[in-house]
């Protein structure tokens, strides 16, 4: 690794290119397939602790400075827009609504909500005990293998958060301070202040007061369309910087195809093709980490399969693909008499977690967080269309009203099971000629139950703050499960440190190995998991 | 749904003095999201996907969905050359639900369909020359997954027109700067963000309200 071939460059985050280093002929220390929440992290870490770390990611490196757009539709090519089928009782929006493509994944365009899980989500088995139907199973972590992260990754993102928070275990004080509230949000504590429901400002990953070269939130309210400002702490803007400072390369526009392995059956190298080429590429790996997330990961793990590995690499327990989780992302909106003017601001300042836990008069376990919401005028007119059928003057009249709107949303709970899968579609191929993803997701009785009482709580919230007319939406958010971490080999795709139990140079890092889903965003479990293990690598180099 | 064919204007729209292109120049709008806008304003009309019979078709139907009654015909929001140019580039949406063809051939088997539909329902007439009111009731039926003719057997109407024919149009209705006028949406606001967040809060830069009557 001494010779000089810094000889790439890569769009920096003010408009000016970056050095990068060139390592297609290397044999490099970790190939790391996406550049999300958990390959961004990790892959940092690794390339300040000396290893030389090659990025392989499908999508474009964006310049925030030229490719972020103050436009709903003009966004579309920061999402995953590629074929997938998705189906079963209650098939899965993919896209735009969970799916992230090019450098920063999904980070470009989430909505920043950075929580902690609680003790009790790493659980879920000893604490509500075994339901029918349900796979349950307590992480192979607990909350306190993963505190020190939680910390570490909030101070790199800056988090913006209350000094008070008033649930789960007592924490430092944020890095940043919390962010004003919008009407929106104040319609949440409002209706929450009447109803005798704790609420608290949002922690986010987006800056309230500058931070070394990035500026404060202008509050523009873009958040899911990519951030022009640099404000919005992505993986693009704190990650990827240090890891191409520190020697790594982000080769963009690389989609992997296959994870090679050798005769002992570890893996080898990654074989990806660039820029639409139908050449395949090789780059060769002392380890690899795919970190694609729940829906790109076992597929990729799938599509690896060999004379040695025939079900797919690292599936020796059948659990790639298995137990596929969203959470569940129901939304209620209602009409109010002042203007509330929802798309300003990052939409989800506000948020309770009064209801994220299992309460014993309900008649479901697990819980929900609810969050304030706030879709630009035409993701509301479609959920508003889709969601109440109604079109023509109807809909016209009724978005007129649009300013007047404010919602909420839940993120909940879902049971994994394991009839949830991603798998490889039997025949559809992609532009690539590799076979598409097929997404099969039913809910569970008890996710069910958890989404009638989210929406009624959310609708009786909504009307304490004087809402009118509430209707909902049905809804997921996140993509979770499928390659989970256990202690057993037989029931899990990799151990407590994200190594597969079968593949000792193969790894996955990425909202893939949640056993439960937890009731909270899972951006910073994910980013927390990719630090520790980054750790556990390092520290058994 | 009402039947009559204007825009009725007993609860107008609120913002008769707003345009949002008036913003053009204002730090609002930054030179890349301008050239996205422009695009979309000055977009090309041509048709490359569609066979005439399904534009005519189609347009019968986006009329029924957004009716744009109250705009000249050179005025409205085109959305068929719209969704004609997604299909023809073939820009996917990253899904589509099992049951459902990919979107080209969803498109020209949907469209047939609707047509099937109108004359079996209406004596053999074609779904554009159709009354409004039959119009709109056959995308009722077809909005229940019950919708007559044999193209449906092959595809659920009520997936159709949800998850394509509806989410579609109303998506490309409301990315029009003409659309953000009647609703008071701001658009885009970069760099200069927003400032007057609390409720009732309105930067200068957002829409205010002038009703007409």
């Amino acid at each position: 690794m001494e010779n000089n071939n810094w000889t790439l460059s890569a769009p920096g985050i003010h408009g000016e290119p970056v050095a990068m280093r060139d390592l297609s002929k290397e044999t490099v220390d970790f190939c790391i397939i996406g550049t999300g929440a958990g390959g961004g992290v990790i892959g940092a870490k690794l390339a300040e602790a000396g290893f030389s770390v090659a990025f392989l990611e499908a999508g474009a490196h964006w310049d925030p400075t030229r490719d972020f757009v103050s436009d709903e539709m003009g966004s579309r090519k920061l999402f995953w827009n590629d074929e997938r089928i998705s189906g079963g009782e209650d098939p899965v929006e993919l896209g735009s609504n969970n799916s992230g493509k090019g450098v920063g994944g999904s980070t470009i365009h989430y909505s920043m909500i950075a929580m902690r899980a609680h003790p009790a989500d790493f659980q879920r088995k000893t604490v509500d005990g075994s339901v029918a139907g349900a796979d349950l199973h307590d992480w192979p972590l607990q909350f306190e293998d993963l505190e020190a992260y939680y910390e570490e990754v909030e101070e790199a993102l800056q988090i913006a958060g209350p000094t008070f928070y008033p649930w789960g275990k007592r924490r430092k004080r944020y890095p940043k301070r919390q962010h004003e509230l919008n009407a929106s949000a104040n319609m949440l504590v409002k209706g929450c202040s009447k109803l005798g429901i704790k609420t608290a400002p949002a922690p986010l990953a987006t800056l309230s007061s500058p931070y070394k070269d990035r500026p404060q939130c202008v509050y523009r309210g873009f958040c899911n369309y990519g951030c022009s400002t640099n404000a919005k702490s992505s993986i693009l803007v704190t990650y990827i910087p240090r890891a191409i400072a520190a020697g790594a390369e982000v080769r963009s526009h690389s989609m992997a195809a296959q994870i090679l392995h050798n005769e002992k059956g570890l893996a080898t190298g990654v074989l990806y093709f660039h820029k639409n080429s139908k050449e395949l590429f090789l780059q060769k790996a002392k380890n690899v980490v795919v970190a694609g997330y729940a829906v790109e990961t076992p597929r990729l793990l799938l599509n690896s399969a060999s004379y040695l590995f025939p079900n797919g690499l690292g599936n020796s327990s059948g659990m790639v693909g298995k137990c596929f989780m969203v959470h569940s992302g129901h939304q209620v909106f209602a009409r109010f008499p002042v203007r509330i003017n929802q798309y300003k601001a990052p939409p989800g300042l506000a948020l309770t977690e009064d209801f994220n836990r299992t309460i014993p008069e309900n008649d479901f376990i697990a819980g929900y967080t609810i969050e304030v919401v706030g879709p630009h005028v035409g993701d509301f007119a479609s959920r508003l269309s889709t969601s109440k059928m109604m079109w023509g003057e109807e809909l016209r009249r009724t978005m007129y009203d649009y300013n007047y709107y404010s919602g909420v949303g839940i993120v909940g709970e879902i049971m994994p099971q394991e009839k949830n899968v991603v798998k490889l579609h039997a025949t559809e191929k992609d532009q690539y000629g590799l076979p598409v993803p097929h997404v099969i997701f039913s809910h569970h009785q008890n996710d069910r139950k958890l989404i009638h009482h989210a929406i009624m709580k959310m609708t009786e919230i909504l009307e304490a703050a004087g809402g009118k007319e509430a209707w909902s939406a049905d809804r997921t958010a996140h993509l979770l499960g499928t390659c989970r971490m256990g202690n057993d080999p037989q029931r899990s795709v990799v151990d407590r440190n994200c190594r597969s139990h079968d593949i000792s140079n193969l790894f996955v890092c990425d909202g893939s190995v949640f056993p439960t889903s937890t009731a909270v965003n899972p951006s910073l479990t994910i980013h927390a998991i990719a630090a520790r293990t980054a750790d556990k690598i390092i520290e058994s180099a | 749904m009402t039947n009559d064919n204007k825009i009725s204007s007993n609860k107008k729209n609120r913002y008769l003095d707003y345009d949002v292109l008036d913003k053009w120049l204002s730090p609002d709008f930054d030179d890349h999201t301008r050239e996205v806008i422009q695009q979309r304003i000055e977009g090309d009309k041509k048709i490359r996907f569609f066979f005439k019979q399904e534009v005519d078709i189609l347009s019968a139907v986006a009329d029924r969905i957004i009716p744009q009654s109250d705009r000249e015909d050179g005025e409205k929001v085109p959305i068929v050359a719209r969704i004609d140019e997604k299909l023809f580039e073939d820009h996917r949406d990253g899904y589509r639900y099992e049951g459902l063809p990919a979107q080209r051939e969803a498109w020209r088997l949907g469209l047939a369909g609707i047509d099937q539909s109108s004359r079996i329902l209406f004596n053999g007439k074609d779904f554009s020359s159709l009354t409004a009111t039959s119009q709109d009731s056959v995308l009722k039926i077809l909005q229940t997954g019950k919708a007559p003719g044999e193209v449906w057997e092959k595809m659920d109407s009520a997936a159709f027109f949800k998850d394509i024919l509806l989410i579609s149009i109303v998506k490309i209705y409301y990315a029009h700067p003409l659309a953000w006028n009647e609703t008071g949406y701001s658009g885009p606001s970069s760099p200069r963000g927003h400032f007057r967040k609390w409720e009732g809060g309105i930067d200068p830069w957002e829409a205010h309200e002038k009703n007409g009557k």
